[in-house]
C-alpha cells in the first residue's frame, strides 16, 4: 500500500478529535431534526393547497412545491442566508439578519417542504373516499375526518417514502458549514487547516455519515414495516 | 298513529343531463322495516345516500322526526340550504352501512366502533368503550375488538360496520346492498344479524338483492324502477300479487 493512501485511510487523527467531532454530528442532528419538523408541516400545508376545491389554492401549491423542489439546496441555504434577510429588512425598513442555525433550517426546511407536499399529496389522494363518507355518515366534521382517518392513513402510506427523503435531507445537512454553522464538515475544515491533514479526517466523515445513515434508516423502515404489517394483512 | 320516523319529500337527483331520481315520496315510521328492491341503475343505493346527504338532492327533502335534513327556515322565513355542520349533526340519527363495509383500516374493530360515541357523540371514554363493546356483542364480535379490520372475514368485516353504525344509537339503519360484495357463504352471518335487528325494532332501510330476505324481514317493501317507486306494499302482497309487468319480470328473474 502506497504511503498516501495509507495515510488517507488511518484513522487516529479523527478518533483524537473525537469530542468535537461528535458535537459538530449533534449539530447535524439539530439541524436535521428542525428542518424535517419545518418541512413536514409546510409540506402538508402546501399538499392540502393542492387537493384543495379552490382552484387558486391548488395553483399557488402548485406554484410552490415546484419552486422550491426544483431549487438546489445550496443555493437555497445561501440564498436564504444573505438575500432573504436583505429582501426582509427593506419590506419592514428595519435591519434583519438571520444566524446560520436559523438560514439553514429554513433553507433546507423550503427545499424538502416541496417533496414532502408531493409525497402527502400522493398519499391523501390513495386513500378512499369511501372511508371519508363512512366518517361522514356518522356525522364527524371534516376537520375530524382528516385528522382521524386521512391523515393516520397517509402517514403510513407514505412511511416508505418518507425514510428516502429523511436520508437525504440528513445528507443535505453537510452543505450548512458553507454558512459557517458548526456541523461536522465544519469541524472538520477547521481541524484540517490546523492539521494540514484532510485526507483521514474526510474518511472518517464519510463513514460516520454511512453508519448513521444506515443505522437511522434501518430502524425507520424496520419500524414502518412493522406498524404497516398490522394494517395491510 | 305516531309520526313518521323518518321522511321522503319529492327527492330527485341529476348527475348532469341523467336524472337518476325523479321524484321519490315515503315515510317510514318508528320500528318498520322496508325494503328497496329494483334493477341496479333503478336509482337505489342514491336514494339511499340522498337520504343520508352523501349524496346533495337536486331537489325536494328528507325529514328526520319532522326536522329537515336540507332546508332550515331562515329569520325572514325563507328557507335556506343547511350548512355542513347542521347536517353532520342531524344525519346522527341515520346510520349507514355500505356495499364495500368502508371499515378504517388503520384502527382495530373496537377502535372503529368507538370513534363516533367518543368523538361525535361525546361521551367519556369508558362510556363510550361500553357502548362500543354491548354493540360489537350484538353483531356477535365481542371477541374480535382488538383485531385490525385486515384480519376479518367479509362477514365479520361487514358485521363490525353494522356495530360502528349502531354505536351512534340511530334514530334509522340503512343498509346499502350490505350483502351484494360477500361470497354466498358469508351472507348469511349477515342477513342473521339485520334479522335479529329487525325483531329488536330497529327502524331498517335495506337496499338489497336478498329477495328471500325481503320477503321474510319487511314490514314494507318497494319496487324501484327508472328513479321512482313502480309498487309498494307488503311483502305477501308485493311477492305474491304483483300489479306491474317489470316487477313481475324482476321477481321472475330473481326467485328461481
Amino acid at each position: 500500500m502506497s504511503e498516501s493512501l495509507h495515510q488517507a485511510l488511518d484513522l487516529s487523527l479523527f478518533w483524537e478529535y473525537r469530542n468535537v467531532l461528535l458535537h459538530g454530528l449533534a449539530v447535524n442532528f439539530y439541524v436535521f431534526a428542525a428542518s424535517a419538523i419545518l418541512a413536514l408541516l409546510v409540506g402538508l400545508g402546501a399538499a392540502l393547497a393542492r387537493v384543495n376545491r379552490l382552484w387558486p389554492l391548488r395553483a399557488l401549491g402548485t406554484l410552490y412545491v415546484e419552486m422550491f423542489r426544483n431549487a438546489p439546496e445550496y443555493i437555497m441555504v445561501v440564498w436564504v442566508h444573505f438575500v432573504l434577510p436583505l429582501l426582509l429588512s427593506y419590506l419592514i425598513r428595519s435591519r434583519l439578519e438571520f444566524n446560520p442555525f436559523a438560514s439553514s433550517v429554513i433553507g433546507l426546511g423550503l427545499v424538502y417542504s416541496g417533496y414532502f407536499a408531493e409525497t402527502f399529496r400522493a398519499g391523501i389522494e390513495a386513500i378512499p373516499l369511501a372511508h371519508v363518507e363512512a366518517g361522514r355518515s356518522l356525522g364527524m366534521p371534516e376537520w375530524l375526518v382528516f385528522r382521524r382517518i386521512v391523515l393516520p392513513q397517509v402517514v403510513r402510506r407514505m412511511l416508505p417514502e418518507s425514510v428516502n427523503q429523511f436520508i437525504s435531507l440528513f445528507k443535505a445537512t453537510t452543505i450548512v458549514s458553507l454558512i459557517a454553522v458548526p456541523d461536522l464538515m465544519y469541524d472538520v475544515t477547521m481541524i484540517t487547516q490546523q492539521e494540514m491533514r484532510p485526507l483521514p479526517l474526510y474518511t472518517g466523515a464519510a463513514l460516520t455519515y454511512f453508519v448513521v445513515v444506515l443505522a437511522g434508516s434501518s430502524a425507520l423502515r424496520a419500524l414502518s414495516e412493522r406498524w404497516r404489517a398490522k394494517i395491510y394483512a | 298513529m305516531t309520526a313518521p320516523t323518518i321522511k321522503v319529500v319529492d327527492l330527485h337527483k341529476r348527475f348532469g343531463p341523467l336524472e337518476v331520481l325523479r321524484g321519490v315520496s315515503f315515510e317510514v315510521r318508528r320500528g318498520v322495516v322496508v325494503s328497496m328492491i329494483g334493477a341496479s341503475g333503478s336509482g337505489k343505493s342514491t336514494l339511499l345516500r340522498c337520504i343520508n346527504h352523501l349524496e346533495t338532492p337536486t331537489s325536494g327533502d328528507v325529514l328526520i322526526d319532522g326536522e329537515s335534513l336540507c332546508f332550515r327556515n331562515g329569520v325572514d322565513g325563507e328557507r335556506k340550504p343547511r350548512s355542513l355542520a347542521e347536517i353532520n349533526r342531524i344525519r346522527r340519527n341515520l346510520g349507514i352501512v355500505f356495499q364495500q363495509f368502508n371499515l378504517w383500516p388503520h384502527m382495530t374493530v373496537l377502535g372503529n366502533v368507538v370513534e363516533a360515541p367518543l368523538r361525535v357523540r361525546g361521551l367519556p371514554r369508558k362510556q363510550a368503550m361500553d357502548v362500543a363493546n354491548a354493540c360489537l356483542a350484538r353483531v356477535h364480535l365481542a371477541e374480535k375488538a382488538t383485531q385490525y379490520p385486515a384480519r376479518l372475514s367479509g362477514g365479520q368485516q361487514q358485521r363490525v360496520a353494522i356495530a360502528r353504525a349502531l354505536a351512534m344509537e340511530p334514530k334509522v339503519m340503512l343498509f346499502d346492498e350490505p350483502t351484494s360484495s360477500l361470497d354466498p357463504e358469508l351472507t348469511e352471518e349477515v342477513l342473521g344479524v339485520m334479522r335479529e335487528l329487525a325483531r329488536d325494532g330497529t327502524t331498517m332501510i335495506v337496499v338489497t338483492h336478498e329477495i328471500g330476505f325481503a320477503r321474510d324481514v319487511s314490514d314494507r317493501v318497494m319496487f324501484l324502477h327508472n328513479g321512482l317507486i313502480e309498487e309498494e306494499g307488503p311483502p305477501e302482497a308485493l311477492f305474491g300479487a304483483p300489479k306491474s309487468e317489470r316487477l313481475r319480470q324482476f321477481i321472475s328473474k330473481h326467485l328461481r
